[in-house]
């Protein structure tokens, strides 16, 4: 019997693994251990402390924008959660209908658009609308971060639709369920976790998005992504890593949610 | 047996339009007695199971009429027919107990609760699955996922249970098992079953009346014995048992039997389908099926032939021969103790007892 291909067994292959997890992750790792730095240095370790976080909390201007960031992320998940169950639904439950590959490309148009392009037309489009209603409110940021959060929150919903057995709503009508009664008793509990996934990828990708917000925030709409890069133009202090540290944990914590729910149940 | 539950007339289905459209279902009519247990039997694609959806509601027909208790419901939806389905798949609700899959029907119906445990209680005791009513389906086997399946059919109490090859995907010991089952709980519940098979010996063994079916259309009606001894045409005669088809030549005819050449110049009587009145010489299908057919001595019986192969099947032998005239022969012959199969080559005669010939309308 022929040994079965082995692509560990090539030559070179733990060398480029290794570079690769070692590009991957060394950044991070510099970056978490300066957090924890007793001086200002990003370079010469002056033993451990956790000042920096202290003056990173203590900070009211990163306490506004991290509130900010999460209401934003929670609101725009929520709204685009909402939107993309009835559009799985119409996308899977349906006979195949002529366009239907074209629908799945225009509702993942944020997955497409390369990012600078939207936030450079969602500047121009919400210029013209400032300057014609005046209103320079979060309702931009909502509905900009609201957009770009659909198809992902979108996707872990079709996929987890895609599996259900339509048997079970057509069972569920036989037992004298009307179509509401279907959808509220079997296809939504069933749902659920494709939902939960959805929110979770959406608010993960929300709380990230630097390039779309800072083209649409107005003055004093700051994120914490936009924050943070706007301090970093002028000086770099360890507070910066342990705040890009806390946000890493927090971003860790939903995608792992994300994962632990889609694997669930398969 | 009382009255009619399912009258169906003109029915037809046609998938999708134009060039590429199916017809599915062509004129079908029928009538189903209330209390009967009555089977669609054809191979798939034959317009069985897309009957039953249209039953089911499922489906909403192309043409013609359906009505269930005398109640015109062609155009309603599934919620609103007394009708349940067990589904080929059981369908289980995957996020629910047994017991709350089981009370589905009476929850969604607007049943009061104490009627709801009540019926569930009642329905677990009658499939025998009171110890499992609180595991989810996917800790049961498959079994019993059949069993919850029929319980939550059932516990609504339809005038009409529709059964979607229920029991194809068990195995032959389970299958035997849920066939009697399934019998059990008609006769208990005295409700008209609608069953599907591919199955033919399981359609012979469990129905009151059978409906043939093939390319959308019902070939022929009638009960077990009618369809298995008095075949309408080739197709059923092929697909339900074992049958030897011989082509033979008219010798005499009279509208009620005729009289047939068989191979090796022996004339014998043939029944005739109604309404074939053959002209003498033309060519005409006889069958016999193969257990009516008897092994003789060489010389013997009606027709001469060549063993080839005997194969043994524990109850039977099965013997290949070859007619005098090269036809191919099937004759099934029950086995006894110290019984010896003929030997290959050897020449035998073949027995045709009065009446087990019968000519097949083309």
């Amino acid at each position: 019997m022929a040994k079965s291909y082995d692509v560990r067994r090539l030559p070179g292959f733990g060398v480029i693994a290794v570079a690769t997890f070692v590009l991957l992750y060394l950044p991070i790792l510099v970056l978490v251990v300066f957090s924890f730095n007793a001086g200002p240095s990003q370079s010469e370790w002056d033993g451990f402390s956790l000042q920096w976080y202290y003056a990173a909390f203590a900070n009211e201007q990163v306490q506004d924008v991290s509130i900010r960031s999460l209401w934003l992320a929670a609101v725009a998940a929520s709204v685009a959660t909402a939107l993309a169950v009835p559009a799985a639904l119409a996308t899977t439950r349906v006979s195949r209908f002529p366009g239907q590959t074209m629908i799945y490309a225009l509702i993942n148009q944020p997955l497409m658009v390369p990012e600078i392009v939207t936030g450079i037309a969602l500047l121009i489009v919400v210029a013209w609308v400032k300057v014609s209603t005046g209103y320079t409110g979060m309702g931009y940021l909502v509905a900009a971060h609201t957009a770009f959060c659909i198809p992902f929150a979108y996707l872990p919903i079709r996929a987890r639709l895609e599996t259900l057995d339509p048997t079970l709503e057509t069972a569920a009508s036989d037992l004298y369920a009307s179509p509401l009664q279907a959808f509220r008793y079997i296809t939504l509990p069933l749902l659920v976790p494709g939902i939960a996934a959805g929110f979770m990828l959406g608010f993960v990708i929300s709380l990230d998005t630097v390039v779309i917000t800072e083209f649409v925030k107005s003055a004093g709409q700051d994120t914490l992504p936009t924050y943070m890069l706007g301090q970093l133009r002028r000086v770099i202090t360890p507070e910066m890593n342990a705040i890009a540290t806390l946000f890493l944990a927090l971003s860790l914590l939903f995608v792992t949610a994300f994962f632990l729910i889609t694997r669930k149940r398969g | 047996m009382s009255g009619n539950e399912i009258e169906i007339s003109g029915l037809g289905k046609v998938f999708g339009q134009g060039a590429s459209a199916f017809r599915a279902l062509s004129d079908i009519n029928l009538t189903i007695g209330t209390g009967e247990f009555f089977t669609l039997l054809g191979p798939s694609g034959c317009g069985k199971t897309t009957l039953l959806r249209t039953i089911a509601g499922f489906e909403a027909p192309s043409s013609g009429s359906l009505r269930i208790n005398g109640e015109e419901v062609a155009a309603k939806g599934p919620n609103a027919r007394p009708v349940n389905t067990v589904f080929q798949n059981y369908a289980l609700f995957p996020h629910m107990s047994v017991a709350q899959n089981i009370g589905f029907g009476l929850k969604m119906l607007g049943k009061p609760k104490s009627e709801i445990d009540a019926t569930v209680a009642e329905m677990l005791r009658l499939v025998r699955m009171e110890a499992m009513k609180d595991r989810k389906p996917s800790e049961i086997s498959g079994g019993q996922q059949q069993r919850v399946a029929l319980a939550r059919a059932l516990a609504p109490r339809p005038r009409v249970l529709l059964l979607d090859e229920p029991l194809s995907a068990l195995d032959l010991k389970l299958r035997k098992e849920m066939q009697s089952e399934l019998k059990r709980l008609q006769s208990e519940t005295g409700i008209t079953f609608v069953f599907v098979t591919h199955d033919q010996e399981e359609a012979l063994t469990m129905s009151d009346r059978i409906a043939v079916m093939s390319a959308g259309r019902i070939l022929q009606l009638g009960t077990p014995h009618e369809i298995y001894h008095a075949p309408a045409d080739r197709f059923v005669a092929d697909f339900i048992g074992d049958t030897n088809f011989l082509t033979v030549p008219v010798a005499a005819s009279d509208g009620q039997a005729a009289t047939v050449t068989l191979p090796g110049g022996t004339q014998a009587a043939a029944r005739l389908p109604e309404g074939m009145i053959p002209v003498t010489g033309q060519e005409v299908t006889a069958v016999v099926r193969p257990e009516q057919a008897t092994l003789m001595p060489a010389g013997q019986g009606e027709m001469q032939a060549t063993v080839g192969t005997s194969t043994f099947f524990g109850t039977d032998t099965h013997i290949h021969l070859t007619l005098s005239d090269g036809q191919g022969f099937i004759l099934r012959r029950q086995n006894a103790t110290d019984m010896a199969s003929p030997e290959p080559g050897q020449t035998v005669g073949i027995g045709l007892g009065a009446g087990t010939l019968r000519i097949l309308k083309d």
